[in-house]
């Protein structure tokens, strides 16, 4: 059975893999956006999901990411790879010197802050010369779809191949121990303060990877959209959508999402965004964990699996 | 020095309006633990409101704040009986993610109903000002602020001394207490939601005096609502006059000082630096 | 971490003048008393006499106002909570919070991943562990079960067996017999006979007095947060003290 499972992922890696060659150039596109989408959702389901710490500033990992990409390449005329290495960096120092203080915060709270620190770091960095300030700053431009496809969908990979290490570690069990029962966690053992700093540390380093990748195929970056906290609000909700704290659910969430999106922004452009927060209106009030578990459960339950839903949350 | 004192006026006047805004969110956040990332869309309709009582029916928009928090009041009722009602008693990051959806629906019908441009509500006595000494005071900023006051002031007496308010507080503490007070706990959950929105409808009447209005300024409306929130503290309904007056102030203070750019810096900065030290705000007791 | 064995009559766990304030309530007052190796003393007191906050003074939830923790003869104040887990401090929570999500095996497994000495590095080994924990409390047909699915009695047990798959030294069990039937209390209080029977100290809060009495070693009784009477169950149980704090309660 799960070297079925196991058959079945490599097979549709392999078919994603080969997609920029019969598909049209649209199609590649949208196929980097929303593989981005889906390792951004993955980043977010280590910290979000797995160790249960809603965390609005993984747009500042991503935008950290972009930056430092476009710093090394424009200002220090170095290779993508080192800027890359280099979005790392400040991802991880930016989690270890911030995260440390504002993990201590519990539930919205954290959420909070962090969404505050994302407002921070978009008006400082818009102040910063080397940053290009207001105007932003220009990459260097390489005109190949497929290889920032490639690069998106093996950083995909990677990522999900981390969360499903995490489910079978010492680790991994850490985080859902935190998450579940903090206080728990910390009198059985679990150092929860390291973890927790950890997780976060992760979740950025796939956040500005991610950023890193999207800075130099659109070749132009600026403060407010490499800090744009609507970028983290989607990563959450297509996390959310697909199910937050399993392997496969933020990709499901993310390239479902997605789809819908494009779809419905090609068909009736002025009420796609309507027709989005509908759903995720819908999505929260009728299947609040996600297609994960709907999918689980509504071989059981049925339709009345929504209807369970809303008589255990409602007043 | 002159300089120094028109700063500080236009800071807390500033503050005044700010605190007025964030009284909605905290109400909501503080009694019902509900952390409404709609609020700023729910301001903007009542600054929309406002602008067409003004415009099409002649309303002064002071005169008419309270037919926008009728409005507005109803529209809060019924978005908590019929929909937010739903995800009570699930996790509370559901209740964010639904107000965000809510937040997105809104923002688009509003665009869809008023297009997407610029309008500010300019009765006739919008470009007078008073005079004190060397400082220049907008009649219409001093109204704003005045109303911002009464109003504040007038939610802490109402929750502290009649018999709805007591209720309203008790059930922050405990559900069954809300029965006590002979009040339906689902009621009493949509009505204080419909407060929260009422008077957040008011707020964007009075924002709309002072500043141009789009469908847009929802999020960045719910940002600041949050920091002056935090900031002032969410265990003392006056902790929104401290946090506004204190955010209007910074931010007038950084505009001159450092720079406009700076502003954002400095509150969302602050908010950071509040979270991490003293949780509670600055009036609020700390655990 | 300490390795030197305890000599004969000196403490594993020695509490010191210890005192906790909450912002005007002093729930815990100037309390001493010490547990042997293989001992089993029993912590009994009204409701709100401050149990609970001894336990979580001990385990390093709650730091002291005043006054001091000495694990092995080392005091232990400035020790985080969960490096005082690995170095044998286990506890069970009154309000019991299994991890929801994970299943009952899993719940263990996490013990045995984080507890004495760090716990064990390997998944594997540590659902061994685990499932070892599990058989004895008498657990080991629900291993693998959900834990939020889990009945009350049952929850208790898992409680038991998350803090035994620590491998503790010492044990703080915050009444693990609340609610049960007698033929439940009978068989926990054989649980934590085989406890001690493995080396283990145990320090016990409870409210059904008879099962305690027959457990304990020694008694320790507190009311509004001070320390009232220590002794035998005997001895306690005469104490007109004691009996004058309980008046009006019934006697389980």
């Amino acid at each position: 059975m799960k070297a079925l499972w196991g058959a079945l992922i490599i097979v549709a890696i392999a078919l994603l893999a080969a997609l920029p060659w019969f598909g049209s150039d649209v199609l590649v596109q949208f196929g980097i956006n929303a593989l981005l989408l889906a390792v951004l959702a993955q980043g977010w389901n280590i910290i979000g999901g797995y160790a249960g710490y809603a965390s609005f500033g993984n747009s500042v990992f991503y935008g950290l990411g972009s930056y430092g990409v476009a710093i090394a390449m424009v200002q220090w005329e170095l290779p993508f790879g080192v800027g890359m290495v280099f979005g790392v960096l400040l991802a991880v120092a930016f989690a270890l010197l911030l995260g440390l203080p504002v993990l201590r915060l519990r539930g919205h709270y954290f959420a909070i802050a962090t969404l505050a620190l994302s407002q921070v770091m978009a008006a400082i960095v818009s102040n910063v010369g080397i940053a290009g300030q207001n105007i932003g700053l220009v990459l260097p431009p390489l005109n190949n779809d497929r290889l920032f496809y490639e690069l998106a969908l093996g950083l995909l990979v990677i990522a999900t191949l981390t969360i499903w290490w995490l489910t079978r570690s010492r680790f991994g069990f850490g985080l859902i121990a935190i998450r579940e029962n903090e206080e728990g966690a910390a009198v059985m053992g679990v150092n929860t303060t390291l973890y927790k700093v950890l997780a976060f540390a992760l979740s950025g380093v796939f956040s500005a990877l991610a950023g890193g990748i999207h800075a130099y195929w659109i070749t132009f970056l600026d403060p407010e959209s490499a800090f744009d906290i609507s970028l983290n609000v989607k990563m959450i909700i297509m996390a959310v959508f697909g199910g937050a704290g399993t392997v496969l659910g933020p990709i499901v969430g993310a390239l479902s999402l997605s789809a819908i999106s494009e779809v419905l922004a090609s068909e009736v452009t002025s009420i796609a965004g309507l027709f989005f927060g509908l759903v995720i209106v819908a999505a929260v009030a009728l299947m609040p964990r996600g297609l994960a578990d709907m999918l689980r459960r509504f071989r059981s339950s049925g339709w009345r699996y929504f209807a369970e839903n809303i008589r255990a949350h409602r007043l | 020095m002159d300089l120094l004192a028109q700063i500080l006026v236009n800071g807390t006047l500033l503050g005044g309006l700010y605190a007025v805004m964030a009284l909605g969110l905290a109400l909501v956040w503080g009694v019902l633990n509900i952390v409404n990332l709609a609020h700023g869309a729910f301001i903007m309709l009542g600054a929309y409101a406002s602008w067409y009582l003004y415009t099409d029916l002649h309303v002064d928009p002071f005169m008419g704040l309270p037919i926008t928090a009728l409005l507005m009041f109803a529209l809060g009722y019924g978005l908590q009986r019929g929909l937010l009602n739903l995800v009570v008693r699930a996790p509370m990051f559901n209740t964010l993610l639904i107000t965000f959806g809510l937040e997105v629906v809104l923002t688009y019908l509003a665009q869809l109903a008023f297009s997407a441009d610029f309008r500010t509500i300019n009765p006739p006595y919008a470009g007078s000002s008073l005079l004190f000494g060397p400082v220049v005071v907008p009649v219409v900023r001093l109204a704003a602020f005045g109303v911002a006051i009464v109003l504040t002031i007038g939610m802490w007496l109402f929750l502290l001394h009649t018999r709805l308010g007591r209720a309203i507080r008790a059930t922050a503490q405990n559900l069954v207490a809300a029965r006590l007070y002979g009040v339906e706990p689902r009621h009493l959950y949509a009505t204080t939601f419909a407060l929260g929105i009422a008077l957040a409808g008011a707020a964007g009447g009075l924002y709309g005096t002072v500043s141009q209005i789009n469908p847009y300024i929802g999020a960045s409306l719910t940002a600041k609502s949050f920091a002056i929130a935090i900031i002032g503290g969410l265990d003392n309904p006056l902790g929104v006059i401290v946090g506004g007056l204190f955010l209007g102030i910074v931010e007038s203070l950084t505009t001159l000082y450092i720079g406009p750019t700076f502003a954002d810096v400095a509150s969302f900065g602050i908010l950071v630096l509040v979270l991490i030290v003293r949780p509670s705000g600055l009036l609020g007791k700390t655990a | 971490m300490n390795s030197s064995m305890a000599t004969a009559g000196s403490a594993l766990l020695e509490v010191r003048h210890m005192t906790r304030r909450f912002a005007g309530l002093v729930a815990v007052s100037d309390i001493s008393f010490a547990l042997a190796a293989g001992e089993i003393l029993g912590l009994i007191g009204p409701n709100g006499a401050g149990k609970t906050t001894v336990i979580s003074l001990i385990s390093g939830t709650l730091a002291p106002s005043e006054g001091e923790v000495l694990f092995q003869g080392e005091p232990i104040n400035r020790v985080p909570a969960y490096r005082r887990a690995r170095l044998g401090i286990g506890r069970t929570f009154q309000i019991m919070r299994p991890f929801p999500g994970l299943s009952v095996l899993d719940n263990v497994a996490v013990g045995a991943l984080f507890g004495h000495g760090g716990g064990h590095t390997k998944l594997k080994e540590a659902r061994e562990q685990a499932r070892a924990s599990l058989d004895f409390v008498g657990l080991g047909r629900a291993a693998d079960q959900r834990a939020d699915e889990l009945g009350g009695p049952s929850r208790k047990r898992l409680e038991l067996a998350k803090a035994l798959a620590m491998q503790p030294k010492v044990l703080l069990c915050d009444e693990v017999m609340a609610g049960l039937n007698h033929v439940e209390i009978e068989e926990v209080i054989d649980v934590i006979r085989k406890v001690r029977a493995q080396g283990i100290s145990v320090l016990v809060i409870e409210h059904v007095i008879k099962a305690i009495k027959s457990l304990s070693d020694r008694l320790l009784v507190m009311h509004h947060g001070e320390k009232i009477a220590e002794g035998t169950p005997d001895a306690v149980l005469a104490d007109p003290a004691v009996i004058q704090a309980y008046l009006g309660k019934k006697r389980a």
